[in-house]
């Protein structure tokens, strides 16, 4: 309690500072890793190797910004992977196999992560269920409700050459010859207008409170439960989202699978300086946080790694870059 | 107050379910039969009832989930081939491939349901052997399809439908020499996609075409260098020469999932000197389609081979993208699986039926005999 208040109120400063100080460190580790990639591999350092970084980047971004929320809280999102898996499926039926305009799809799939944030922010923020139990149950839901509403098959989104395709130019473009990532430029967009309602509006600054101290919030005449439960909803939305880069970017969609990439994206989150106890946190962390992942992810293979060795390698240096931040703050309170 | 609202969220929640079911099973108004066919585990309680109508056998099959499509064409050739015979049949399968548990316990629940016959595709044997010699006790022949059951005890298995996936491997690398052999040099790299090094379907697969592409190339008067993953280069039966003229490298990304694959097959394309990249199975040769999204060298400067099929890989081959693919026999493997359950069950000796696989292209793959294999 004396802790966590005490954080609160010196939440104007020294947080802040610290996040300032998490983000040099993770910007430093992204040109290292690049630098390093660039240098060991000829294949590596080509347009189209960028191109597909970012690409295969934006489902994870948009998760990890959701998800961002729900850690700020100091609750937890599991259900963003299967959830993310399940509503690109939803949205695909009905685009692929029920025939509907692709732009009833897109609104689909956005709405069914809304309607899985509401759910769970209900869970949590209501029924007071740990976040941990609440999201993990609507992970497993998400899972088996993917592979019902689509009959346990694989769903294929409209390929970019067919009528239905533009969609997919929303995240790659292609103007005469060469592709450009109009994706990215969302994602830059979204993640500005995401840092401002965090750190700028009354419904973020809430949010943070609520991680804080949730208790001393309710006491001073904040309605908790509806801001709590607003987190959840973003958190859905950007999932629903991120549904959508998955769909834009990998084209087919299995049922059963997206277990385990929530993962990525709470991992993202962490290591862009959101608290895994609530109370702080910033979403160009995060969206520093995906480049370090996907980096790795993409960087790996192409200097000639083993699989396995790829495994212990991403979890070393994700390791290190989260060390680095402990030692920092620790450094700092005693300061 | 707080069990009003637990019962009215749990009532909400009910009613969604229901509307979500009734949603799905309104559906296939739009589309072909096999969907409706494809609802797995629940509808297994009402396929059970109707058992011994025509005094005919029951018979539980286990797959490997339904994830992939494939698994729909399996289903729907051993339930008409059911049909025919008069059987019933109760067909299963775990979410994904990687649910091990879940299978061990819908093996355990196939036993209890006491059939005549139990169909296994396993996932991974050594989980399975507790069950499969409980199945042994009470009596209850098993017969394996699709990978079967490797490795497993001496005699608990009668006999496997299944696609020789080495002699697949060695299809696709035979006609994928036909359209690279103008392109072979020396510095030219041809590239495999394997989902994993874990199964041996997908290792086999990938091993039949290295083994082979090695033994073509090596009669073109060129050495050949197999690089990559370690068991690929460590199992194949190659002729290997260390930085021989043509390389054959080999990917396998650390998890099985679409934007590791799709990297990797960037990485391939980019390499200098790419000739050709093989996906060994439909997760590999979709990969293959979305890398090249990026890229766009693949069915220009690039020979594009995939394997099995699914609506995204049969685009690829009808637009020429991909060259070509492989596809298994999954609804004939689905049939001479339940027959080979019947024929257990009357207790005739059986043996392994090599369900063969095809090369489809853009040229034959609306013939009746291909397209019946090529699942969406």
């Amino acid at each position: 309690m004396t802790d966590k208040e005490k954080k609160g109120g010196l939440s104007n400063n020294p947080i802040v500072k610290k996040i300032g100080g998490q983000r040099l460190v993770v910007i430093f580790v992204i040109v290292a890793l690049f630098a390093f990639f660039c240098a060991k591999s000829p294949t590596f350092r080509q347009y189209s190797t960028i191109l597909n970084l970012l690409d295969t980047s934006y489902y994870v971004t948009y998760m990890a910004i959701g998800v961002t929320f729900a850690l700020i809280t100091g609750g937890n999102d599991l259900s963003v992977g299967t959830g993310m898996v399940c509503y690109s499926l939803i949205g695909g039926y009905v685009v692929t196999k029920l025939g509907l305009p692709i732009g009833v799809g897109i609104l689909l799939t956005v709405l069914c992560g809304v309607l899985m944030g509401i759910l769970n922010g209900f869970l949590v923020a209501v029924m007071e269920l740990p976040a941990f139990i609440a999201t993990l149950c609507t992970m497993m839901i998400a899972r088996g409700m993917g592979s019902i509403c689509t009959k346990s098959q694989s769903i294929n989104w409209p390929q970019a050459s067919s009528a239905q395709g533009w969609f997919r130019s929303l995240f790659k473009i292609t103007v005469g010859e060469t592709k450009y990532p109009l994706g990215f430029l969302w994602v830059i967009i979204l993640v500005i207008v995401m840092s401002i309602i965090l750190t700028k509006t009354k419904p973020g600054r809430y949010i943070i409170a609520i991680g804080s101290n949730k208790e001393a919030t309710r006491l001073s005449g904040v309605n908790v439960i509806k801001w709590h439960m607003l987190a959840y909803i973003i958190c859905g939305f950007f999932t629903g989202l991120a549904g959508l880069a998955y769909g834009a970017t990998f084209q087919t969609v299995a049922p059963g699978t997206g277990a385990g990439l929530e993962l990525d994206a709470i991992c993202a989150a962490i290591i862009g300086g959101t608290s895994m106890t609530g109370g702080s946190g910033s979403i160009i962390g995060t969206l520093l946080g995906v480049f370090i992942m996907s980096l790795l992810k993409t960087g790996l293979p192409f200097i000639g790694l083993q699989a396995n060795w790829q495994q212990i390698i991403t979890g070393i240096v994700l390791l290190v870059a989260v060390l680095i931040d402990v030692i920092r703050s620790k450094q700092a309170k005693r300061a | 107050m707080k069990k009003k609202v637990l019962s009215a969220l749990l009532s909400v929640a009910m009613v969604a379910t229901l509307l979500v079911g009734c949603g799905g099973s309104s559906a296939p108004a739009a589309e072909s039969a096999p969907a409706e066919e494809a609802a797995p585990a629940e509808e297994a309680a009402a396929e059970e009832a109707p058992a011994a109508a025509e005094g005919g056998f029951h018979f539980e099959l286990v797959s490997k989930g339904f994830q992939h499509q494939f698994w729909q064409a399996v289903l729907q050739g051993a339930q008409e081939k059911a049909d025919e015979l008069g059987d019933t049949m109760n067909f299963v399968g775990p979410n994904s491939e990687s649910d091990i548990a879940d299978q061990v316990q819908m093996f355990n629940n196939a036993i209890n349901a006491n059939p005549d016959a139990i169909g296994l595709a396993a996932l991974d044997t050594s989980a399975l052997l507790d069950a499969i010699s409980a199945a042994q006790a009470a009596g209850i022949p098993i017969v394996g399809f699709d990978s079967g059951v490797p490795d497993a005890p001496e005699g608990a298995v009668l006999a496997n439908a299944a696609t020789n996936n080495y002699n697949a491997g060695i299809l696709a690398a035979e006609e994928t020499f036909k359209l690279i052999e103008d392109k072979l040099e020396a510095g030219a790299v041809i590239g495999v996609l394997s989902q994993d090094a874990v199964s041996q379907s997908v290792g086999d697969r990938g091993l039949g075409f290295i083994d082979k592409m090695a033994e073509l190339v090596s009669g073109k008067g060129l050495t050949v260098d197999v690089t990559g993953n370690e068991k690929f280069v460590n199992e194949t039966k190659a002729t290997v020469t260390a930085g021989g003229d043509v390389t054959i490298d080999v990917k396998v990304p650390a998890q099985v999932t679409a934007e590791l694959s799709q990297t990797d097959c960037l990485n391939l394309l980019n390499t200098p000197g790419i000739i050709c990249v093989y996906g060994s199975n439909e997760h590999s040769a979709v990969a293959i389609v979305s890398a090249n999204e990026t890229v766009g060298t693949v069915g220009k400067d690039v020979v594009g081979i995939g394997f099995d099929a699914g609506a995204t890989l049969k685009g690829a081959v009808r637009d020429g993208v991909l060259a070509g693919a492989v596809t298994q026999a999954p609804f004939a493997m689905g049939a001479a699986t339940v027959e080979l359950l019947h024929k257990a069950a009357m207790g005739e000796s059986i043996a392994d039926v090599d369900t063969g696989c095809t090369w489809y292209t853009a040229d034959n793959m609306d013939e009746p005999a291909i397209a019946v294999n090529l699942y969406d």
